[in-house]
Order: C-alpha cells, then sequence, then structure tokens
C-alpha cells in the first residue's frame, strides 16, 4: 500500500496544480482559523469547488483549523465547521481540543490533530485516540524509532517529509507576538526565526562568529529514506509550504510522487536517483537536511548562510493552452526568457524533456526575441503534446 | 488570591512571604529552576506545585511515569504539564494531586479550559499571550482555578535544538555562560541553552502590580528568573502589601527599580492578519 502524498493549497489554482502533479490529498485555509493568515485561502464557495475538483479525481481535501482559539472566536466555530461538513471536506486539521469536541458533537468530519500539539509519544496519542481523531501529524522533532513507535498505535500517522522547519517544537514560539505583536498561534508568524541577532556570553560581551546568530534551520528533506518510511507504513506524506508558488508545489510533489511509485512499484529494484535530488534544490529557498528523523540535531541542522531567499527564478512559464492542429503552445511567462534558451518542459503526464527555444509570438502573432514582461502571454511551437499546467524551466542538471 | 513563586533556588524559599512555589525537575522541566525530587522534602509551610511542563519524548515516558508516582509521596499540590502524555497517564495511575494544565501559549480560551476542567485538570495557568479583558471573561466562563503570571520574564520561545552550542561549535568560539544573550535594535534577550534545549525570554520584566487588582484568580505567579534575591523580596513584599490605594506608588517602585518593566499583552491585542 503507497502512501498518501499530501501536498500544501493556498488557493484554488496551487490546490490543481498538487492534484494534477500527483498529490493524492492536499490540505488548504479557509478565511478563519487556519495558521496561515496571511495565504490568499479559501471561501466556502472555493472550497466546494475544491471538494467537486479533487473528487472527481478520486482524491482528498483537508481544511486547517488550527489556530489557538481566543474567547471572541469560539462563537464563529460551531457554524463554520457545519459548513466544512455541508461542503463534503474530507477532514479538519485541529490543534485545539475544544475544536475536537465542537466538531466530534456536531459534524461527521474525519479530525486530524495537528503538529501544532507537537506529539511525540505513544501517551499523548492515546489520550487523542480516545477523544475520536483517526489521524495525527506528528511533532517534527520524531526521530525514525518514535515513528516506528507511534504507527503501533492503530492511528493513521502523518509525518512532515520537505519543507521549512519552525524552530521552535511547534506552537511553543511566540517570538512574532512579542517582537512584531503578530500572533504566531493564530496565523500571523512573522518568522522571527530567521531574523539575525549578535550574540553575547553572560556579562553581555560579543561572541562574534564569521555570521550571525539566529534560530533558522535548513529545510527538512526526506527524500533519501522515502522507501525507509514506506517501509514503516506511514499513512502520508506531508510536504509543507501554503504559500509556496505553484511551480514549487508541481516540481516538489512531482519528485515525491516519481519516488515513491518507483519504491512501491518495484521495492527490490529501487535506486536513488540523484537527478530527483537535483531537481528538488532547483526551487529550494534554503539548504535542507534529514533535520531530526535520524536524531541528530547538531550544527548540520541550522542555517546560517544569510542566503536571500530566490527561489523560482527557474520558474520560466506556465503552459496556458494546446493546439493540437498548429502545435503552438500558449504559455505565460514567468521569468525572462529568449530565443536560443534551451529550457524544458515538465508536466502531470511528462517527466521533463528538452525544448530549445525557436520561434516566439506575442498576442498578435508578431515574431519577439525576448520575453522580458511578468505573466505576458506567447506562443511557442513545440512538437511534443502539452497541457495545461505543464511548466517550463531551465534545463535541470541531470548529473 | 494566593500567591506562587518560581525561585531561584531551593534555600530561599522557606524565606519567601507567599503562599507557594513552582518549580521543576530535573530532566522534566523547561524554563524553570529545577531540583531532585527528594529535595521537594525540604520545603516547609508552602503549597508546592511541580512543573513537569516538557514535551516528552518516548523515550522520556518512563521517567515521567516513575516521578508521577513518587510525587504522591511528596505532600504537593498539583502538577503543572504540556503534555497530554501527563494527563492520560493521570488516568492511569492513582494520583493523591491535581493537574494544572499549562500549555503555555495555548490556554487562551475558557471554552479549552473547560474541556481539561471536565477531563480531571482542575487548574489552568492562564497565557500571558491575552488581554485583561479575555483573562477576565475566561475567569466569568469556568470554573477551573486559575492562575496567572503576573511579575517576571516571559519565556516566548522553547525549541529542543541546542542553538547556542550549535553556533558556538559552527564558529568554533569558546563560552561556557549559562546564559546568554541575543540583541536587536538594542533589545537584548536571555537565551538558556542546557541540555533539554534552548528557550528565549522577553526583554522586559513584565509588571502586573495594578492587574493583580483587576484579576479575581485563585493565584498570582511571580517568576524570580535573572531577578536578584534581595530585589525580588521586595518585589514580593509589594505584591503581598499592594491595594487600590497604594497601588500607583508601588507600581512606580517596581518601574524604578527594574527600568525595563511592561505591561505585555494586557492591554494590547495581537494581531494576525496583516495584508
Amino acid at each position: 500500500m503507497k502512501p498518501e502524498i499530501l501536498a500544501p493549497a493556498g488557493d484554488i489554482e496551487r490546490l490543481k496544480v498538487a492534484l494534477l502533479y500527483g498529490a493524492d490529498a492536499v490540505y488548504i485555509g479557509g478565511n478563519l482559523f487556519g495558521l496561515r493568515a496571511n495565504a490568499v485561502n479559501f471561501t466556502i464557495e472555493e472550497m466546494k469547488e475544491a471538494v467537486i475538483f479533487a473528487h472527481k479525481l478520486h482524491k482528498k481535501v483537508y481544511v486547517t483549523v488550527n489556530i489557538v482559539l481566543h474567547n471572541k472566536e469560539l462563537k464563529f466555530l460551531k457554524d463554520y465547521l457545519m459548513k466544512l461538513d455541508e461542503i463534503g471536506i474530507d477532514a479538519i486539521i485541529v490543534s485545539d481540543p475544544a475544536v475536537i469536541s465542537i466538531a466530534t458533537l456536531n459534524t461527521n468530519l474525519e479530525i486530524h490533530l495537528s503538529t501544532q500539539q507537537s506529539t511525540l509519544n505513544t501517551e499523548a496519542l492515546e489520550f487523542y485516540k480516545n477523544l475520536g481523531v483517526t489521524r495525527i501529524v506528528l511533532a517534527r522533532e520524531c526521530s525514525k524509532e518514535d515513528i516506528k513507535l507511534m504507527k503501533q498505535s492503530g492511528l493513521e500517522i502523518e509525518m512532515f517529509i520537505h519543507g521549512a522547519m519552525c524552530a521552535s517544537y511547534s506552537g511553543r514560539c511566540v517570538l512574532s507576538n512579542y517582537l512584531t505583536n503578530r500572533d504566531a498561534n493564530r496565523g500571523g508568524c512573522s518568522q522571527i526565526c530567521r531574523w539575525d541577532f549578535d550574540l553575547y556570553n553572560k556579562d553581555k560581551e560579543l561572541l562574534k562568529g564569521d555570521k550571525n546568530f539566529t534560530f533558522c534551520s535548513k529545510d527538512l528533506s526526506l527524500l533519501k529514506h522515502i522507501n525507509e518510511i514506506c517501509d514503516m507504513k506511514v499513512d502520508s506524506l506531508k510536504i509543507e509550504g501554503r504559500m509556496r508558488s505553484i511551480y514549487y508545489i508541481a516540481t516538489v510533489v512531482s519528485i515525491y510522487r516519481k519516488v515513491v511509485d518507483d519504491y512501491c512499484n518495484n521495492p527490490l529494484d529501487f535506486e536513488y536517483n540523484k537527478m530527483y535530488e537535483n531537481i528538488l534544490s532547483q526551487v529550494a529557498n534554503r539548504d535542507s537536511y534529514v533535520q531530526f528523523y535520524d536524531g541528530n540535531y547538531s550544527k548540520d541542522c541550522n542555517y546560517y548562510n544569510n542566503r536571500i531567499e530566490i527561489s523560482n527564478q527557474d520558474f520560466l512559464g506556465v503552459v496556458k493552452e494546446y493546439d493540437k492542429k498548429t502545435k503552438l503552445v500558449k504559455l505565460e511567462q514567468r521569468n525572462y526568457f529568449k530565443k536560443g534558451d534551451i529550457v524544458e518542459f515538465f508536466g502531470p503526464n511528462n517527466f521533463g524533456f528538452e525544448y530549445q527555444i525557436n520561434d516566439i509570438y506575442d498576442e498578435d502573432m508578431q515574431i519577439i526575441d525576448v520575453v522580458r514582461h511578468p505573466k505576458q502571454i506567447v506562443y511557442l511551437k513545440v512538437d511534443i503534446l502539452l497541457e495545461e499546467y505543464d511548466f517550463m524551466r531551465i534545463k535541470v542538471d541531470k548529473l | 488570591m494566593k500567591t506562587l513563586v518560581i525561585p531561584s533556588n531551593l534555600k530561599i524559599i522557606n524565606n519567601l512571604n507567599c503562599d507557594g512555589v513552582i518549580i521543576g525537575i530535573d530532566k522534566l522541566s523547561v524554563n524553570m529552576p529545577c531540583f531532585k525530587l527528594e529535595e521537594l522534602k525540604k520545603i516547609k509551610n508552602k503549597e508546592i506545585f511541580v512543573s513537569l511542563n516538557k514535551n516528552i519524548h518516548n523515550k522520556d515516558l518512563e521517567l515521567l511515569k516513575e516521578t508521577l508516582i513518587k510525587l504522591n509521596d511528596y505532600n504537593i499540590k498539583a502538577v503543572i504539564f504540556y503534555d497530554i502524555a501527563i494527563p492520560n497517564l493521570a488516568k492511569k495511575l492513582s494520583l493523591n494531586y491535581d493537574l494544572v494544565w499549562n500549555q503555555e501559549h495555548m490556554t487562551n480560551n475558557y471554552y479549552t479550559i473547560n474541556f481539561w476542567y471536565n477531563h480531571g485538570c482542575k487548574y489552568t495557568w492562564v497565557s500571558n499571550d491575552i488581554t485583561l479583558r479575555e483573562m477576565k471573561e475566561i475567569k466569568d466562563n469556568t470554573k477551573s482555578k486559575l492562575m496567572v503570571t503576573l511579575f517576571g520574564y516571559i519565556p516566548m520561545f522553547t525549541s529542543l535544538r541546542p542553538l547556542v552550542k550549535n553556533y558556538l561549535n559552527t564558529f568554533n568560539i569558546i563560552d561556557n555562560s549559562k546564559i546568554n544573550y541575543i540583541e536587536k535594535e538594542g533589545k537584548m534577550y536571555p537565551l538558556i541553552n542546557n541540555e533539554l534545549g534552548t528557550s528565549c525570554y522577553t526583554d522586559f520584566i513584565l509588571n502586573g502590580l495594578k492587574e493583580k487588582l483587576l484579576l479575581d484568580y485563585d493565584y498570582i505567579v511571580l517568576n524570580s528568573f535573572l531577578i536578584e534575591d534581595d530585589k525580588f523580596i521586595k518585589v514580593l513584599d509589594i505584591f503581598n502589601q499592594v491595594n487600590f490605594d497604594n497601588v500607583d506608588i508601588l507600581e512606580n517602585e517596581i518601574n524604578d527599580m527594574f527600568k525595563n518593566t511592561k505591561k505585555g499583552f494586557f492591554y494590547e491585542e495581537t494581531v494576525y492578519k496583516v495584508k
């Protein structure tokens, strides 16, 4: 049995991309009660559309209801949960037990416990199982041994496999509240953990390294351990990043889809493919590491590079239409490219083919040499069949 | 209203003019001074609240269970918990003390407090991340006994990662400080890195003297972390003698003593939607 690949979706376009590129389920936030208050998020109408789209593909939609509630939010909660139930949401992801009790009393929604509760042990897991929770999103601090133990509980186990990390135990950081007045546990986190600071000793003397002190950790990537994780029968593999781009989501989801399928379909012949790692590194914001999975959280986990986060520059355009007769692809530009560039198309149904850009046509079908305007619509002639939501990117180094 | 103190050391406890103390136990507690279990016997005439507030990993469960059972012999008032392993174990063990729900930054609404009350946790240590008005609403809507911190540096961040040690190792810096500070825009934030990870505190001391008079809570908590003993004893005296007639003078006295006091979120709501 293959584990579920669970992808983030900040809006309906990201949701479609995630599902088309191989996610089995997506998690989204509504306009209320989610921990990404500053993402676009979904209205109830958009959630309905999302559910219809996903269910047609036999896939699932989960909604995050994982903020830490304040008194004033309580009165809206019951109606909101009932609406989610009505429109066919497959599960809610919650952290506050108040939400669990309101949901179990008033809806038939399946309940997943958010990583905000930092569930790290079998006793806590048993407590939530008895409350009616069907799945636990494990704390990111769980080691491989922890995951094996938790899996014996009979509950579904979901774990993060890729994306950014909190520097603290989830839920146990309010740096954002105190330094910027933005509430970390209600979706307003301003990521103080990415800031740099000067570090001092007990006598308030500066301890100066080549780089400044920061709480920041490298990102998580468990690509190299997917075979092992599949063997542990983990139920759901979660990718972080509801505010990430469609290109990021398409790239990361398609790689993990490929690796899970490769291993589960033919475990005896499975070999780790370095090319997948190269592709992931092209969309990464920062270096990645296995983090707590191997029980090592020494200096290798921390990130001091002060790197300016400029991912997605490889993302050149998204396919809007393809005309089979003329073989013209209608492309929406996302980064500069020009005639003669060697690029690559990839999509849900093709893992990537090389293409040298020849004639480029603008919307009036006039030939141009350079595409430099964001979201500019252009046409290219491509012999291989393309589909909506295929992407054009800078050619990936396959070595 | 009773006063609880998080003491800086064991020796000072019996000289403190307070109703009780909150203490940690080695290997099971964070963000407070920790002692050995047997040292609890040295505490006389005080209500004892034991805070077992670390995030519990599977490897900690045996020690936790053993400690919860042993605490039956120590005449303590309650165990304060963060990890949900504790209320689950409490259902299986016959414990002769109460539980205090204290998931630090999550104890923010009365519905969840009532949830825990109905699950056998008769006390809640309310978060400092909410306003005074919200704290009062909680009081009006729960039977749970309530406690709240009204003085001291507030923990803002708790991590398993040894962040100071990692930084020192990365850049080959030698430093054996038991406490460090990080600085940003002229503000210094205390940082503790020990075998359980790293904690970061506010740059200011919360001074809720006036708010003591405005809140009808069962317990207030004064935290002595980083406060000199003589000054802390003076603060405790002030909290013990405050009334509506002298509150302004006494509040200024505390402010003058420390220079970096603030009101936290008593009168300032956090925001989360910025677009």
